[in-house]
């Protein structure tokens, strides 16, 4: 009755176990695939296009010059929307440190206000408030990302070493060492954590506002492909975000929290 | 300090809800419906059944997404934990897929497949909230004690009685934060998943609102969330979670 350790599943099992792990979790993706090729074919088209239709559109979304700059406006929005929403939450949190009586207004007023706000709230406002523009596109994203920076950095903040910041107290008086030398390096995971999920939620919730907000972005397209009637391009844009998420995934926060962690 | 803290906190609301009032006189009322006038339209809101039916609409939609996501999720965490072949698949697979897909992507899709119904909305919200259930039960059953369970292994020889009476229990504190998680992110991409593929609900509400330009409609539905979200969590999640903690030690 001894279980693998959930954290590491092909490392510690046995190599028989290990190859039957291996075979059912390729065995899905192509299973997937096949069982989407065949009803492909006894289905419509403008329901469920076939896969080759679809690998088509998405080989478009990252060569085409048009659909490129779709996907690099949306790259470069969620990137900046990220960047804006890590620091207004990150001072958002830093506050109360330096003014302890700002601890209410920050975690019981502005944090759930954010965190309840409707997403597509933010996103119909935003046009009626800015009309159709970039800016529209980035105020909408960074007004859902914010709670989720604040919260996990809050967070961060309250876990922090106490005995480690006395103790760096009793070596200097100047803040800002301490704040750049102690503070800051202890919330490093945090922060590295908040991105993450900022950078998570941007893909998957606060591309809506690329839907209203504006005329450009996967968001858009997406928008585009369901008025037209062009399912490809939809389901094409669905993959192209699914791959994008997890380039910047493998590529930048896998090896950040690496070397955070040691 | 506390007191001080308090006040500052109130005087916060009052200057907001002042700032609202004063901005509300300064722009267009399309743009921005005041207090009073938000006020006066979230009361013919309550009073009015139609609207009131949109509500329970949105609240069903997101109760049952949550339950059927909460399942799935569970189940493929425990099937994976379980059955230590399936893991790969389970998290190796499945999970990042799903983390991955967007949510206005699933709603587009299920709007394709089944058309403008509630399965769309609650098939959409769905999909969105199952990698946070199943992420969250695999941390759970990552830390089980072992101990405990080979404890109980010299109390009782039935498996079943084991995971009902010490299993299950230990991960009450991951359960409960799953479901304060779906909570919130439900409602976020409700409304979303209502004004794409659904003919009901606030997030159809919102659609017509925004379409004749009636913003008194806006604000009360952003007004009516935030308080639901925001008196859910603070009478309902935290207190169960804080005494969860208590109890379990872990959460």
């Amino acid at each position: 009755m001894e279980r693998a350790d959930a954290r590491n599943p092909a490392a510690t099992l046995p190599p028989r176990q290990r190859l039957l792990s291996r075979l059912l979790a390729d065995g899905l993706v192509v299973a997937a695939v096949l069982a989407w090729w065949a009803m492909s074919n006894a289905l419509p088209a403008n329901i469920l296009p076939s896969p080759a239709a679809v690998a088509a559109e998405l080989w478009l979304l990252f060569t085409d010059a048009v659909y490129l700059g779709h996907t690099a406006m949306s790259v470069v929005r969620v990137l900046l929307s990220v960047t804006l929403a890590l620091a207004i939450g990150g001072l958002l949190a830093f506050w109360p440190l330096g003014s302890p009586w700002a601890r209410a207004i920050v975690h019981e007023r502005i944090q759930p206000f954010f965190n309840s706000f409707p997403s597509i709230g933010w996103a119909i406002l935003a046009v009626i408030w800015f009309r159709v523009s970039d800016f529209t596109a980035i105020f909408v994203q960074v007004a859902i990302l914010i709670p989720f920076c604040l919260i996990n950095i809050g967070a961060g903040l309250k876990e922090l070493d106490r005995e480690a910041l006395e103790m760096a107290r009793s070596f200097t008086r100047t803040r800002r060492k301490i704040l750049f030398k102690i503070t800051l390096p202890l919330l490093l995971p945090y922060i590295v954590g908040a991105l993450r999920i900022a950078y998570g939620v941007a893909w998957k919730i606060a591309l809506v506002s690329e839907l209203f907000g504006t005329g450009s972005g996967i968001g858009y397209l997406m928008g585009e492909a369901q008025q037209s009637a062009k399912p490809a391009l939809l389901y094409a844009c669905c993959f192209a975000i699914v791959l994008i998420f997890f380039a910047g995934e493998k590529l930048v926060l896998d090896p950040l929290s690496r070397r955070v962690r040691r | 300090m506390v007191s001080r803290e308090r006040l500052a906190a109130h005087g916060f609301t009052l200057l907001v809800i002042a700032a609202w009032a004063y901005a509300a006189t300064q722009v267009p009322p399309i743009a921005m419906s005041g207090p009073w006038t938000t006020a006066k339209a979230l009361w013919a809101f309550v009073t009015d059944a139609n609207q009131l039916k949109h509500m329970g609409w949105s609240l069903m939609h997101v109760g049952v997404a949550i339950a059927v996501s909460f399942v799935v999720g569970n189940a493929l965490a425990f099937l994976a934990h379980y059955v230590p072949a399936t893991a790969l698949m389970v998290h190796g697979r499945i999970s990042p897929f799903l983390n991955a897909f967007s949510g206005i992507g699933w709603a587009l899709l299920a709007l394709l497949w089944f058309g403008a119904t509630h399965l769309t909305v609650i098939f959409s919200i769905s999909m969105v909230l199952i990698p946070f259930a199943l992420v969250n039960m695999k941390e759970g059953l990552a830390t089980l004690d072992r101990e405990l369970i080979e404890m109980g292994r010299s109390y009782t020889r039935s498996g079943l009685r084991r995971f009902l009476r010490i299993t299950i229990p230990s991960l009450y504190p991951f359960m409960f934060a799953t479901l304060r998680i779906s909570f919130g992110v439900a409602w976020k991409v409700a409304l979303t998943a209502e004004l794409i593929g659904g003919g009901s609900g606030f997030g159809y509400l919102f659609d017509l609102a925004r379409q004749d330009y009636r913003t008194p409609i806006l604000f009360v539905v952003i007004v009516i969330i935030i308080a639901f979200v925001y008196c859910a969590d603070r009478l309902v999640f935290e207190p169960v979670q804080r005494r969860l903690q208590r109890h379990y030690g872990t959460g």
